[in-house]
């Protein structure tokens, strides 16, 4: 920040006549007392000087990510953002980026053990339970408003896949843009993004919100030792790592409901030759598209109750091309239609003592449709149509017992026309959540139902069976939170816990006939812990530091899971330089070397981002200048069953502009 | 010279649009006391204040704002004088217009509204949840803007009117939120 402000203070000092800006801190403030309510009301200040309260009184380890820190960190992707956060980490194949959390992030499998909430919508598909966290995530992350990170069993309120945490993204409302949004961004790999969006509420209280945006990106050429032979190009994939996205969103409100419609879809090319297919053929793509259309009310029910209810449609449709030497070379094309609707009804009531919650939830997963097949010559692996439905009912109770103590306890009964019924409890003991120190002891299972791939996906000449009937995984959860708040600016929180993983879903081989088949087959103990340190300043610095220690396993081999870091360390620090005129955002990221599926380990690694940003640098002006993985390390992450790789290279230094404006 | 030019001619530029942008985002707590002498003109008292000439705004716990309210200190308020008074969370405070309970004093908000219960004290605070404890303005921030939640119920208690203005221009609070 030095260089900066000293390049400003000789400049300025050069030109005296100019009567350049004065040092921060004068009393500026000295005639806001003149101002009206309204015009108070419109007064921007420094960012937040204070933490969100409800953490302390949540039967969980929470972590809450705001639009500020998206902007001061230049988060691109959920996955970005949610890469910052405690414990959790973000592995990439260059063709998703798979979550991982509390240890676990096995190859092979599609971030079905957390839950993706969008104001409350269920995320995860019908078909692979796939929480999207990269380009196919349909909002724009210019439109979050808040990330809540909420860890532990949570099947208790959420039901199925809410196994080691509910991520629930909150977006902005209408009256937050209120006007026009404009946005465009460059990256250094030939990528660029723009977003048009338009939000207001109306004089009667309506609102509505419109946005559009797209985004291209060439990639870079990648290379890959594995197939570095003259027929296959030296190992060099030209321009195989390219991806588009276009993303469409309206919502509107008013008198207590709430409209959602959105559309996205987003194509990526695949560089790694996965599932066998041919190196460089630019015929490899995947193409995920996602569609929803939710209509919510909330609403007072009488003096001391709110009452919530939706009906709500979920799209989503995979479309991927791989082409493969038979010999000859045919493209293979894979296919899954996955359509739903459903409705959910929630109550709360606020008793003398007691804050009562009671819902009921349906979906009917219509149509759940998978296809395999080559296109020419046409030869069909694989054609499988289900439908199938859950409906579940829960009640949760929080007691205030005198003045220190809140007692949580929550169950919920889950039905799948595939899988059966489950109960999940959850009971928490919240000690002194209104003083400066908290403790939360936490118990809790949570389980996640077989999925649409898992139970149906096979084709004798794919060398893979049905499963039969599989059970539900479960997770049994014991975990002890400790928060310390001595200022409204200051929060120190440290978390332990221990999961009991059960009947994990797992493809395994059958000995008796050598087919693939997914059983429910193993038990994994996983127990961590996390510490966590957030800081603001009256100045606007904000600082946010986490270190979390886990370890995992297998019960069956007695070895550590893959993809599975003993430790994390994560930095984020925000500073104005020049007020609100120039602001830096640090985020350094460690993580420990984790086992590959070959049983190689990829390498421990400590990355840099960098992120300056310019607010009002013109009228309504926003530029920011991000730099990712700036000292340009090497690192990896392993790979999956679908590859050769045993590890997969990661981006080098690359950086990105962004232009904000409004108006 | 002919590299001293194009230098010059970009401070020229800089300097204006930092001095300009530098000056356009106060401090949360100058806006925070700002809204305060505000919403003082807005609230009818069922009885005067004793003949003192000062309007006194009690701040309780651990003063937040960093020289901000001490700010008001001698402005004129309808007719009076703002005096503000940094008190310890078990002082006295009864005979205040406003009393501002700081975030530091979430463990003792219960004891503290009801030592107040009867007094014709206006209270304020900015934390999350007071409100619904019975604080009758609350201030929270939304999209770096100060936005104001009212307990009227409270305020009604204690016989305090607040204007219409004051009411439509804020978040009302009766009963307590859902948390999560």
């Amino acid at each position: 920040m030095l260089p900066v402000r000293r390049l400003v203070a000789v400049v300025c000092g050069l030109l005296p006549a100019l009567a350049c800006a004065a040092p921060p801190g004068d009393g500026q403030a000295a005639d806001l007392t003149a101002l009206s309510i309204e015009e108070l009301l419109a007064v921007e200040v420094y960012s937040a000087s204070k933490f969100v309260q409800k953490t302390a009184e949540a039967p969980a380890a929470v972590t809450v990510i705001t639009a500020a820190d998206i902007k001061a960190y230049g988060y691109r992707s959920l996955a970005d953002v949610l890469n910052g956060v405690r414990g959790l980490f973000v592995t990439n194949d260059r063709n998703y980026q798979y979550l991982g959390i509390r240890g676990f992030n096995r190859p092979g499998e599609y971030n079905s053990r957390i839950l993706l909430l969008v104001d409350g919508y269920r995320l995860n598909d019908a078909i692979y339970d796939t929480a999207s966290i990269g380009g196919e995530f349909f909002l724009d992350p210019d439109l979050i408003d808040r990330v809540e990170v909420v860890r532990g069993a949570g099947s208790s309120v959420y039901g199925s896949n809410a196994f080691f945490g509910v991520v629930n993204v909150v977006t902005r409302r209408p009256q937050d843009l209120d006007g026009w949004e404009l946005a465009a961004a460059a990256g250094s790999s030939d990528g660029a993004g723009a977003r048009a969006s338009f939000g207001r509420q109306l004089e009667n209280g309506a609102g509505v919100l419109l946005s559009v945006s797209g985004l291209a990106s060439k990639g870079k050429d990648l290379y890959f030792p594995e197939f570095d032979a003259p027929a296959t190009g030296d190992g060099i994939a030209r321009g195989r790592d390219k991806e588009s996205a276009t993303r469409f969103y309206g919502r509107l409100t008013g008198g207590g409901f709430t409209a959602t419609a959105a559309w996205s879809e987003r194509v990526k090319a695949v560089p790694t030759a996965a599932f066998g297919s041919v190196f460089n053929d630019p015929r490899t793509q995947t193409n995920d598209a996602q569609a929803l259309v939710d209509l919510g009310y909330q609403g007072r029910l009488g003096e001391r109750s709110d009452v919530a209810a939706r009906v709500f449609y979920g799209g989503y449709f995979y479309r991927a091309a791989f082409p493969w030497d038979q010999p000859p070379v045919t493209v293979n094309k894979e296919d899954a239609a996955a359509e739903w609707w459903g409705a959910e009804a929630r109550l709360v009531a606020h008793l003398a003592r007691h804050k009562l919650v009671g819902g009921v939830e349906y979906q009917d997963n219509y149509r759940q449709d998978m296809r395999n097949f080559d296109v020419a010559p046409h030869f069909s692996y694989l054609d499988e149509r289900h439908r199938s439905s859950r409906s579940a009912v829960y009640v949760q109770d929080e007691t205030t017992l005198g003045e220190r103590f809140l007692l949580n306890a929550g169950l919920r009964y889950d039905h799948y026309s595939t899988a059966g019924g489950t109960f999940n409890p959850r009971l928490a003991l919240i000690v002194d959540p209104k003083s400066a120190t908290t403790l939360k002891f936490i118990y809790g299972t949570a389980f996640r139902a077989p999925n649409a791939l898992e139970l149906y996906y096979s084709s004798p000449s794919l060398g893979s069976k049905p499963s039969g009937a599989l059970e539900p995984e479960e997770v049994s959860s014991f975990e002890f939170v400790a928060e310390y708040r001595p200022q409204p600016n200051f929060r120190l929180a440290a978390s332990a816990y221990f999961n009991d993983v059960r009947h994990l879903i797992s493809q395994g081989i059958d000995p008796a006939d050598g087919l693939s088949v997914y059983r429910n087959l193993g038990q994994v103990h996983a127990k961590g812990a996390e510490f966590e340190a957030e800081r603001a300043w009256p100045g606007g610095q904000r600082l946010r530091a986490s270190y979390a220690w886990q370890i995992t396993r297998d019960q069956d081999t007695g070895t550590e899971l893959e993809n599975s870091p003993r430790q994390l360390a994560k930095l984020n620090f925000a500073l104005p330089v020049w007020g609100d005129a120039l602001q830096a955002g640090v985020e350094v990221q460690y993580m420990s070397s984790r086992r590959t599926l070959a049983g190689g380990r990829a390498g421990a690694y400590t990355v840099a981002n960098l992120t300056l940003l310019s607010r009002h640098l013109a009228k309504n002006l926003d530029v920011s200048l991000s730099a990712y993985n700036l000292f340009d390390r090497r690192y990896v992450d392993p790979g999956r069953p679908e590859h050769v790789q045993d590890v997969i290279a990661q981006d080098g230094r690359s950086f990105r502009l962004k232009l904000d404006f409004r108006f | 010279m002919a590299t001293l030019l194009p230098r010059l001619s970009a401070g020229l530029l800089l300097c204006p649009l930092l001095a300009a942008s530098h000056a356009a985002p106060p401090g949360e707590y100058e806006v925070k006391a700002a809204f305060i002498h505000n919403i003082a003109k807005f609230v009818e008292w069922p009885a005067p204040v004793a003949n003192t000439g000062k309007f006194t705004l009690c701040v309780a716990g651990e003063d937040p704002s960093g020289g901000a309210f001490a700010g008001l200190h001698g402005k004129p308020v309808g007719g009076m004088v703002w005096e503000v008074a940094m008190t310890g969370a078990r002082a006295n405070l009864r005979d205040c217009r406003v009393v501002f309970i700081a975030a530091s004093e979430a463990a003792n908000l219960r004891r503290i509204l009801a030592a107040l219960h009867g007094s014709q004290a206006l209270t304020v605070a900015d934390s999350e949840g007071f409100a619904e404890e019975g604080v009758m303005i609350n201030f929270y921030l939304e999209q770096n803007k100060v936005r104001l939640e009212i307990n009227a119920d409270a305020a009604r208690q204690a016989g305090l009117k607040l204007g219409a203005q004051l009411l439509r221009l804020s978040r009302v609070v009766t009963h307590a939120r859902e948390a999560q």
